[in-house]
């Protein structure tokens, strides 16, 4: 009997392998791109590769030893936005550099960053997204596991100017930044029209328009509240209302006091409370992803969406409906009673970037292909053309005038913009006072913990 | 009067029985159906769905995009693997412990049998930094050594119980026909073993089957990933196609569920004789 | 004879292997995490030896405690619901004859062999409030349908669904097979003896399954104890830490909030938990089956 079911067993395993035999010829190539990378050939690589940079000069097909560049990416989905605008970049890459051969492993923003901070000990990729953050930075940059760039090669690469500070620590320069990300609530512009509903000038008009929504049975607005960040974003922008241009100082006071009692970031943190209690966002929104927030919006489920402008390639993606999605548009936060922010005061910062591994094998071709990337006609155009929202670059040469109107939008909202908040709140600590800021926000905003505690709470992880 | 309360008592006992039934079958039939169907019929009130058309094409997109064969393989042979490793180890050491005169043996037996114990995510974080710094990390080994390390407690308990009930005879037998210890152990002993064989090996299958944690922290290349990855990867990758979504995980839980149903007799056996005595 | 089993040699490569998987993937990473968890390792660079501070942090952290109560509240669960249900269906199951019997097993069985990856992203489309399949069935018998499963206070008992429904056809099994041991000769005294169904299973089965019972829950309270991959997928310890396990929380602390020493401390001190509730069931569950 038992003799049967080992046999069985057996069997299975086998025909299992067997069948796995079809799709070999694509295994084994990857296979060996990583036994290479473990082989004790790797240093001897790195100065191959050394060699070539010296003596190149011009030579982009240089056809020398093969090469694999692993770069990890926080963009899983490779057909769409921006994760397809760096997948069109690597196999243009791959196609001018034929001994190059590039490796993704691409994670969902949160799993992105708890596994960088496991490679952060060891073994970093040569090629990954990073933030030009305090909170995500600060720790790597002291422990030197970036390469430092040479910042007078980017002179023409058109960067906006200030886009590249988040990326230095002591005036050298360790990555560079991909998007100018504006905090944006997208709106469905025709179901707005049907309901005759307006977009809202005070924060007090939205609320009242939340309400209004809600009793249409309507979610109002999605909010990715599973993840801390997008709620921190919000109050982020919440604070430039209410206390201008001052934010900055009043966040960098509390974060290094540790003492969250100032008014302003009371205020703002009950606007939140408030606007939560009162329905302003789906059920549940605390506990649910980005992907199920995003599909609440592009379904036509809820009304508005809160998210930053890398979501805007939203109005290209064929995976959604085209009554949705050439309806997409979007305003700022709009202006809170007796604050001292104007319309025109937004929250945007250059967040999200590329980076080099300091101890990368490949590190020369690492840097190249960096490069290759900011081209201003590669990232940027690239970029542009695919919806994907403001890079970090100088745009202006490739707008053509065929631009969704989303993408329009947001050119007036920067173009207008009086001021911009730079880091959201929950980036501007050490990563101990993310971690915390962005669980107790969940908490603080459903209510079961209140503003004071939430407050001393976060205030003490900045100790 | 007795044969009514029979009836009744038949169909409270039919009623519980399909109502657990029904619960734990459920939500996988509803995995089912709306795998079959388009993402935006996901927003209807009914339980089920009725595709207005049945779309293939969504286990195309995860059979392909979800690496789902190099993942299976991968399953397969790590998990073989490990079973071979823990039932192997585990006799020879049960044998040692149990069979063997030497002073440590009960010691050494009890520390074996301490991993039990041990909780398998508190090793995350050291064993990292220790695959790190001996370059296991993104190999086959990195999964092998914790996948045997944490199943062989339970299957040298498991063994070290059967290998008392072995008669000693038969080995005495052995040892005056000039046979070794090796011999004994391999050639007199395991064969005598097998049920218990079948049941360590049930466990460890069944435990290590279905990890993801030290695979996706260990990992990071196609090369070694195993089967729970189509479904996290694709979570992200297809992020606002539901549709799509459910066939990756229908698709990941098949070959188990499949393997399950066609074992299910052994299977079962395997568990309860593992289970009761563990 | 004697001599060939007490041969030293042959002893040393017979456990060889066995004690070097031990010392090698189970003692020497838990040295390791004892060496970490007195520095302020951030994952990177230097480490700093900080004497108890991690232990002293640890046992004011809020979010530690959380862990600890919800595996309780776990344990509690598996034990107040998932074990009373399992063994009534199980004695349920023992008086079905021939085929069925076999497919309800197996039938029960299924949820097990899934992955935790594919539970834990279903039944997150299970409660999802919009669209979920819960608040369809709820909307089905006439409610309105708007619960929020995930939610700060119920977070908790979701999850705790999840693992029953997971974990029922386990637990099932080996009540069954505890039913099936029971001599079939007592039944047929009772049944003589007039006994009703219920005499029957208070006075000869739940007496007779007690060893199988302490195991269950032993086994259990444990699973509760190490509970991390389901809350890992499903929650990830939120909203505010309310689902919050000790096993997510280390991981959490080490590679989100770069407190690779703190971390380990939580490991240190999680393992000494585990341990000493093993021993203590183990000790208490023996006393009571000698006595």
């Amino acid at each position: 009997m038992k003799k049967k079911l080992i046999a069985a067993l057996l069997v299975a395993a086998m025909s299992v392998s067997v069948l796995a035999g079809c799709g070999d010829s694509k295994k084994e190539s990857t296979k060996t791109g990583s036994d290479n990378k473990t082989s004790a050939s790797a240093d001897a690589k790195g100065d191959k590769a050394d060699d070539k940079e010296d003596d190149k000069s011009g030579d982009d097909t240089a056809s020398g030893e093969d090469v694999t560049l692993k770069l990890f990416s926080n963009l899983p989905d490779r057909k769409n936005g921006q994760g397809l605008v760096e997948q069109m970049i690597i196999d243009e890459y791959m196609e001018a550099n034929p001994n190059v051969k590039i490796e993704v492993e691409a994670l969902d923003e949160e799993a992105y960053k708890t596994k960088f901070k496991a490679y952060a000990m060891d073994g970093m990729p040569d090629v990954v997204s990073i933030w030009g953050q305090p909170s995500f930075l600060d720790e790597v940059l002291d422990a030197g596991v970036l390469a430092e760039l040479n910042e007078g090669d980017y002179a023409d690469y058109k960067f906006i100017s200030g886009s590249l500070e988040g990326f230095k620590k002591d005036g050298k320069l360790y990555g560079l930044p991909r998007n100018t990300d504006i905090m944006l609530i997208y709106y469905n512009q025709k179901m707005f029209e049907d309901n005759s509903w307006e977009v809202p000038s005070t924060y007090e008009d939205l609320m009242t328009l939340c309400g209004t929504i809600k009793d249409a049975g309507i979610t109002p607005i999605a909010m990715d509240g599973g993840d801390g960040w997008p709620m921190a974003c919000f109050l982020t922008d919440l604070l430039v209302k209410v206390a201008g241009t001052e934010h900055s100082n009043i966040i960098s006071n509390a974060i290094s006091t540790g003492d969250f009692s100032a008014p302003e970031l009371k205020t703002a943190t009950q606007l939140l409370v408030d606007s939560a209690a009162a329905g302003m966002f789906q059920t549940g929104y605390d506990s649910q992803d980005y992907g199920t927030t995003q599909n609440l919006f592009t379904n036509g489920q809820a009304a508005m969406y809160c998210m930053g402008s890398w979501d805007s390639s939203m109005a290209l993606n064929e995976d959604i409906s085209e009554e949705i999605r050439t309806n997409i548009r979007a305003f700022t936060m709009p202006v809170v009673k007796d604050g001292k922010g104007g319309a025109n005061d937004i929250a945007a910062w250059n967040g999200g970037g590329y980076a080099v591994s300091a101890n990368s094998a490949v590190k020369d071709e690492a840097i190249k292909f960096l490069n290759f990337m900011y081209q201003p006609d590669k990232l940027s155009k690239y970029g542009w053309e695919n919806g994907v929202g403001m890079s970090a670059q100088d745009q202006s040469e490739y707008m053509t005038g065929n631009e969704t109107e989303l993408q329009k939008q947001i050119i007036e909202i920067l173009n207008k913009a009086t001021s911009v908040s730079g880091t959201p709140i929950n980036d501007c600590g050490p990563s101990a006072f993310k971690t915390a800021i962005e669980s107790e926000i969940q908490g603080v905003s459903n209510g079961s913990t209140s503003v004071d505690d939430f407050l001393t709470t976060i205030g003490a992880a900045c100790k | 009067m007795k044969t009514g309360r029979k009836k009744i008592g038949k169909v409270v006992l039919w009623t519980i029985l399909i109502a657990v039934a029904v619960i734990q079958l459920f939500p996988l039939i509803w995995l089912i159906d709306f795998s079959l169907g388009s993402s935006n019929e996901m927003f209807t009130n009914g339980l089920l769905i009725i595709p207005e058309k049945i779309r293939w094409d969504n286990y195309a997109k995860a059979f392909v995009d979800g690496n789902f064969l190099l993942y299976l393989k991968n399953s397969v042979l790590i998990n073989t693997l490990a079973v071979i490793l823990v039932v192997i180890i585990s006799i020879m050491a049960g044998y040692a412990c149990r069979r063997m005169k030497w002073k440590l043996n009960n010691f050494v037996k009890t520390m074996l049998l301490l991993g039990m114990m041990i909780p398998i995510h508190a090793t995350l974080l050291p064993n990292y930094k220790i695959y790190n710094t001996i370059g296991v990390t993104d190999t086959i080994w990195a999964l092998l050594i914790p996948y045997v390390a944490f199943s062989l407690p339970q299957g040298l308990f498991l063994m070290t119980g059967f290998i008392e009930s072995i008669p000693m005879e038969l080995e005495e037998a052995a040892v005056m026909d000039g046979c070794g210890i090796y011999r004994i152990v391999f050639q007199v002993v395991t064969p005598l073993l097998k049920p218990s064989i079948a049941t360590v090996a049930i466990m460890t299958f069944l435990n290590n089957w279905n990890e993801f944690m030290m695979a996706s922290t260990y990992l990071s290349s196609p090369t070694w990933k195993t089967l729970p990855f189509s479904v996290l990867e694709f979570t992200g990758e297809y992020s606002s196609n539901y549709a799509v979504q459910f066939a990756v995980m229908a698709l990941t839980a098949a070959p188990a569920v499949i393997v399950y149903i066609i074992l299910n007799k052994h299977i079962t056996k395997g568990v309860a004789m593992g289970a009761v005595k563990g | 004879m004697k001599k060939l089993y007490s041969n030293k040699w042959v002893i040393f490569t017979l456990v060889l292997p066995g004690v070097l998987v031990f010392l090698f993937a189970i003692l020497a990473p838990i040295c390791l995490s004892v060496y970490y968890g007195f520095t302020d390792y951030s994952g990177m660079g230097e480490a700093r030896f900080v004497g108890l501070d991690n232990y002293v942090k640890l046992f004011h952290d809020p979010a530690f405690g959380r862990s600890l109560l919800n595996s309780l509240l776990l344990a509690i669960g598996f034990i107040c619901i998932q074990h009373p249900l399992a063994m009534i269906v199980a004695a349920v199951l023992d008086k079905l004859q021939g085929k069925a019997e076999g497919v309800f097993r197996c039938i029960y069985f299924i949820p097990n062999v899934i992955s935790v990856a594919v539970i834990a992203y279903l039944w997150k489309f299970i409660y999802n409030p919009d669209f979920g399949l819960l608040n369809n069935v709820l909307k089905v018998f006439g409610f309105e349908g708007q619960v929020n499963w995930l939610s700060q206070e119920n977070a908790i008992w979701s999850v705790l669904v999840v693992l029953i429904w997971h974990g029922f056809g386990w637990g099932m099994l080996i009540y069954y097979t505890g039913i099936k041991n029971i001599d079939p000769v007592l039944y047929e005294a009772a049944s003589i003896d007039g006994a009703g169904w219920w005499t029957t299973f208070s006075r000869i089965t739940l007496p007779l399954m007690k060893p199988v019972i302490m195991i269950n829950v032993t086994m259990a309270i444990i699973s509760a104890l190490k509970q991390m991959e389901t809350v890992y997928l499903l929650t990830n310890g939120g909203p505010a830490n309310s689902t919050q396990f000790a096993a997510n929380y280390l991981y959490q602390q080490a590679f989100k909030a770069f407190k690779y020493g703190y971390g380990n401390a939580i490991g240190v001190v999680f393992i000494i938990i585990c341990v000493a509730v093993t021993v203590l069931l183990n000790t208490v569950f023996r006393d009571k089956q000698e006595a």
